[in-house]
C-alpha cells in the first residue's frame, strides 16, 4: 500500500461544518496562505423570503466528484491541502452548508484552487437543494453537469 | 444464431423532484440486455408520465459516472437520472 498522495479531508455532514477544524487540518508550517469558501444560506432567493433549506445529495458518486476535484487541483495549482464538507439536511438561514479550505506556500494558487473548487462543485456534484417558502417551496435552479457525448445512431447491419 | 432475448436486472435512483414524482429513491428494472439509458428512462416515464416532461432537463450516470443517454446498460448497473445540480 502506498501512502495516500495528499493528506485532504472531504466528506458529507448532517451537523454543523466546524470551519475552524477544516482550517486547521489545511494549515502547515510550509503554508503561507489559507484562503477559504463559505457558503451560507441566504434569507433570500428570486426576491422571495426563504425560510429554511433542505439538501440531498447522490452520496457516493458525489463524494467521489468531490475528490476529482480535489485531485484536479492539486495538479492545477501548487497548493499543499484541501479540506471541502458539505451539509445535508435541513439548514436554516445563515447556516454554512458548504466550506472549502485551501493551503498554498503563496497565496495566488490557494485563491485560484480555491475558487475553481467551488465553481466546480456547483456546476459538477450531483447535489440538489429545496428552498422552502412562506407559501411553497421549490428545487432551486441548478446546472447540468457536462456528459460525455452521444454516440453516433448506428448504422444498420448489412 | 439464433435471436435469444435475454433480460438484465439494473437498479434506478431518484434524485430532487424526480424523487418526488416516482415517490420512491431507489427501483429497479427489468430491461433487454443492451438497451440503452434512454430506453430506460422511457420505460420509466410511461409508469410516470409527469418524468417525461423534465427528460431534456435530466443527465444520466451509470455506476456512479455521468453517461450519454446512449450507453447500453449491463446485468446490475446502477444508473440515476440526475436534475440540474444546485449544491453549494
Amino acid at each position: 500500500m502506498t501512502a495516500p498522495l495528499h493528506d485532504d479531508q472531504i466528506f458529507f455532514t448532517r451537523e454543523a461544518i466546524d470551519a475552524a477544524a477544516l482550517i486547521g487540518h489545511v494549515r502547515a508550517a510550509e503554508d503561507g496562505a489559507v484562503v477559504t469558501f463559505d457558503g451560507c444560506v441566504r434569507n433570500h432567493s428570486h426576491g422571495r423570503p426563504t425560510l429554511y433549506l433542505d439538501y440531498e445529495a447522490y452520496e457516493s458518486m458525489a463524494l467521489a466528484k468531490m475528490r476529482e476535484i480535489a485531485a484536479q487541483i492539486h495538479v492545477k495549482f501548487p497548493i499543499h491541502r484541501v479540506a471541502m464538507a458539505h451539509r445535508l439536511g435541513r439548514l436554516q438561514i445563515g447556516e454554512t452548508s458548504v466550506f472549502i479550505a485551501v493551503s498554498s506556500p503563496h497565496r495566488p494558487a490557494a485563491f485560484d484552487a480555491c475558487r475553481f473548487a467551488i465553481d466546480t462543485l456547483k456546476r459538477t456534484v450531483p447535489i440538489w437543494k429545496k428552498e422552502y417558502f412562506e407559501d411553497g417551496a421549490v428545487w432551486a435552479d441548478g446546472e447540468l453537469p457536462p456528459v460525455p457525448a452521444e454516440a453516433p445512431a448506428r448504422k444498420s447491419a448489412s | 444464431m439464433p435471436a435469444v432475448s435475454q433480460t438484465v436486472r439494473v437498479k434506478v435512483l431518484f434524485f430532487g423532484r424526480l424523487k418526488e414524482i416516482a415517490g420512491q429513491s431507489e427501483d429497479s428494472a427489468e430491461i433487454a440486455a443492451g438497451a440503452s439509458i434512454e430506453q430506460l428512462f422511457a420505460a420509466f416515464a410511461s409508469r410516470y408520465p409527469e418524468l417525461a416532461k423534465f427528460r431534456a432537463s435530466l443527465v444520466a450516470s451509470r455506476n456512479q459516472e455521468f453517461a450519454a443517454w446512449s450507453t447500453p446498460l449491463q446485468a446490475d448497473d446502477e444508473v440515476a437520472f440526475l436534475p440540474p445540480v444546485s449544491g453549494g
